[in-house]
């Protein structure tokens, strides 16, 4: 609560600077450049196969990148002893030794973060419903889930990064998770990359997203200015196209007569108004139905370049934010 | 929280000031820390912490080093003081807008308040 | 070892502290972390390939109608135990990599104190059952062969009584299987199980070329002779499947 964020060392979290990374042949990530401040939460969204797993493999440095650079805690995270034991990167589909029970996990995560929490593990344990008694192996989703939050919660890695930490989990455990989550970050400060396809529920989360599309980063944006990213326009179908003629969709949808574009940028206050007189409906597109829309694929070519990363704060050493 | 369009942090800010209208938080008394309410609401504590800095800038709230965030003396007052001048634009202009657009005029519009009145309503 | 930074210490501490997971300790414990299944199955292994070595040899003596020489003969040439425990050894080297190398990933370890972890925890679990081997093939001794006769670990491959050669067998043969497991789990998790299979199949006709070269050439060559050259050659194999576990984890895509 006394220090702000990135205040308190300069210079952010992470670092990538035109990351890429192939796989037989095809760029799954395709130079990819951003920051992460630090004690940020951010949310890395895109659809399927857009390259959120390839990317959060590199932040954790379980990979490496064809070209570019990666930067974590102002180190490149690859074979680096000093960056292994600061993040943890939990998977969505996580391995663990057969005949691994929960009080074996719970045995494991202190021998690789000092900062474990055993009592934050217990409530985990507890809120989530984690059995001790199957196999880690014959865990369902929600339980395999709700034990890679206990993992990457109670180690306090300075970076955790949680790929998917929501699949699987009933409304009430994701409830707990945002709870946990935020009361975590409040009180232990510490940067948080997670990714999810349930963007509404964990918006509110988030600081910063990030939007993945093809491998190629398509937003980088603080979670309030998204709102001002893209607009939407809905109704008749002629009505529709004449109102927004010149102006740049990022996805459409037709159903029966009706057409509804979401349109890049926000809604001019005059054509607002003149769509609105002619009845149709104008509003600003919410974070979902964004992301939803950046991964249409029927975007038509951009006549802005892509937008550019956030600058960073002053690297220099002891200088004041 | 709803998505009602305005900013989260700004959702935040209005809850604890209605908080404050309402007596919850009484004058001197401390409101909720910033963990707390992320925690309550499940949002990030940077909204939180912005939400806060608005009413401290409103003179709502004022910070006591170490201890937390406290309502600052005469908060209720100027917060009702400022939504009774704000209850024009928020209120009276859409409900006579709306009434117009239905085809009402202002005494249809005075008759209801009248009917209001006379059913006990608070 | 290594210095670690102090729980909820102040921001950025992070950056400088060395972490844990990189050391090679942390890893060995992940290793052994389910206490049984480390120390305990491969002594009920190691007890029922004995088990059964006394029940066989049983049941062929009592096949044969000649006297109980041809059982202790039986006995001594069964060598049972020994592929048991190897082939024991190899499944636990396929797990310590296959199955844990994806957790100790997600920790947060380097590939290079993974490998040192890994091998010495096979060091350990070889040393360990080979220990208690040394211990059971005193007590055969002691008990004139279990009171029986039956050679149980006194047997030709454990190296015929000698508790220097039994030692020496059991732990090199145990950390030789350990190690390729490892090497073949690391493959195949870099690689994928085809290429896995095609590399095993080329490393068997590799050895059964340069068996079937050295072969004839040693055969009259004494036992302990043979014995010290097994040596070095499991050494050997250890050491290059260590290499191996290392390169093949060094690019794989755990994804």
């Amino acid at each position: 609560m006394s220090t702000t964020p990135a205040a308190a060392t300069g210079g952010p979290a992470v670092r990538v600077r035109g990351a890429t990374r192939r796989f037989a042949g095809a760029p799954a990530l395709d130079d990819v450049t951003f920051d992460v401040a630090e004690h940020s939460v951010c949310g890395l969204l895109g659809r399927n196969g857009a390259g959120k797993t390839t990317l959060m493999s590199l932040l954790a440095g379980h990979d490496r990148p064809d070209a570019g650079t990666v930067e974590v805690l102002g180190e490149q995270p690859f074979e680096n002893a000093r960056a292994a034991g600061a993040s943890l990167l939990v998977r969505d589909d996580q391995r663990y030794p057969d005949d691994f029970h929960l009080a074996h996990v719970l045995r494991v995560g202190p021998l690789f973060h000092p900062a474990w929490d055993a009592a934050l593990a217990a409530e985990v344990v507890e809120r989530f419903r984690i059995p001790s008694k199957p196999q880690v192996k014959k865990f369902s989703r929600g339980q395999r889930s709700a034990l890679g939050i206990l993992l990457g919660l109670a180690s306090r890695a300075p970076l955790t990064i949680l790929d998917e930490p929501v699949l699987g989990l009933d409304a009430t455990a994701r409830g707990h998770f945002g709870e946990l989550l935020v009361r975590e970050v409040s009180e232990h400060p510490r940067t948080v990359v997670l990714s999810t396809h349930l963007v509404d529920e964990v918006e509110r989360v988030l600081d910063r997203v990030l939007v993945l599309d093809h491998g190629r980063l398509v937003l980088d944006a603080g979670v309030d200015e998204a709102r001002d990213r893209a607009h939407v326009v809905l109704g008749p179908a002629e009505a529709v196209e004449s109102a927004t003629a010149g102006l740049r969709a990022l996805s459409s949808r037709r159903v029966g007569g009706f057409l509804e574009l979401v349109l890049e940028g926000p809604a001019a206050p005059a054509t607002a108004r003149a769509a609105r007189a002619a009845g149709l409906q104008v509003r600003p597109a919410g974070l979902q139905e964004l992301v939803a829309a950046l991964g249409a694929g029927d975007a038509e070519p951009p006549a802005t370049p892509r937008p550019a990363p956030v600058p960073s704060a002053t690297p220099a050493p002891g200088a004041p934010r | 929280m709803l998505d009602d369009g305005t900013p989260l942090f700004h959702q935040i800010a209005q809850q604890v000031a209605d908080g404050v209208v309402a007596g919850t938080f009484a004058e001197g008394a401390q409101v909720p820390s910033t963990t707390e309410l992320a925690a309550l609401h499940r949002i990030n504590p940077a909204t939180v912490g912005k939400g806060l800095a608005l009413l401290v800038a409103e003179d709502v709230l004022h910070k006591r080093r170490g201890l937390g965030m406290f309502v600052s003396e005469g908060a209720r007052e100027r917060l009702v003081l400022r939504r009774r001048a704000d209850l024009a634009t928020t209120y009276v202009r859409p409900l006579v807008e709306e009434a117009r657009s239905l085809g009402l005029d202002l005494d249809d519009v005075h008759h209801l308040i009248d009917q209001l009145d006379s059913e006990g309503a608070p | 070892m290594t210095t670690t930074s102090a729980p909820g210490a102040a921001p950025g501490a992070g950056r400088a502290a060395r972490g844990p997971g990189a050391s090679a300790v942390a890893v060995l414990r992940l290793q052994t972390t389910k206490r049984f299944e480390t120390f305990g199955s491969p002594l009920v292994v190691l007890g029922t390939g004995l088990l059964a070595t006394a029940l066989v040899a049983l049941v062929v003596w009592r096949a044969t109608p000649a006297g109980s020489g041809t059982w202790v003969e039986v006995s001594r040439g069964l060598q049972l135990v020994l592929w048991w425990l190897v082939g024991y050894m190899g499944y636990n080297g396929v797990q310590s990599v296959a199955t844990t190398f994806p957790l100790a990933l997600t920790l947060g370890t380097t590939r290079a104190a993974f490998t040192a972890g890994t091998v010495a925890h096979h060091v350990l679990v070889s040393a360990h059952v080979t220990l208690v081997a040394l211990a059971l093939l005193g007590l055969e001794q002691l008990t004139d062969r279990w009171f029986t006769g039956v050679h149980l670990l006194d047997s030709r491959l454990l190296g015929d009584g000698d508790p220097v050669r039994l030692v020496a067998i059991l732990f090199l043969s145990q950390l030789a299987a350990l190690s390729l497991g490892g090497a073949f789990a690391a493959v195949w998790v870099r690689h994928g199980p085809r290429v896995t299979f095609a590399s095993g199949v080329a490393v068997v006709l590799v050895l059964a070329l340069v068996a079937a070269l050295v072969v004839p050439g040693v055969a009259d060559l004494a036992g302990a002779f043979r014995l010290w050259w097994l040596s070095v050659l499991a050494v050997a194999v250890i050491a290059v499947c260590a290499l191996v576990q290392t390169l093949a984890l060094r690019r794989a895509a755990v994804r």
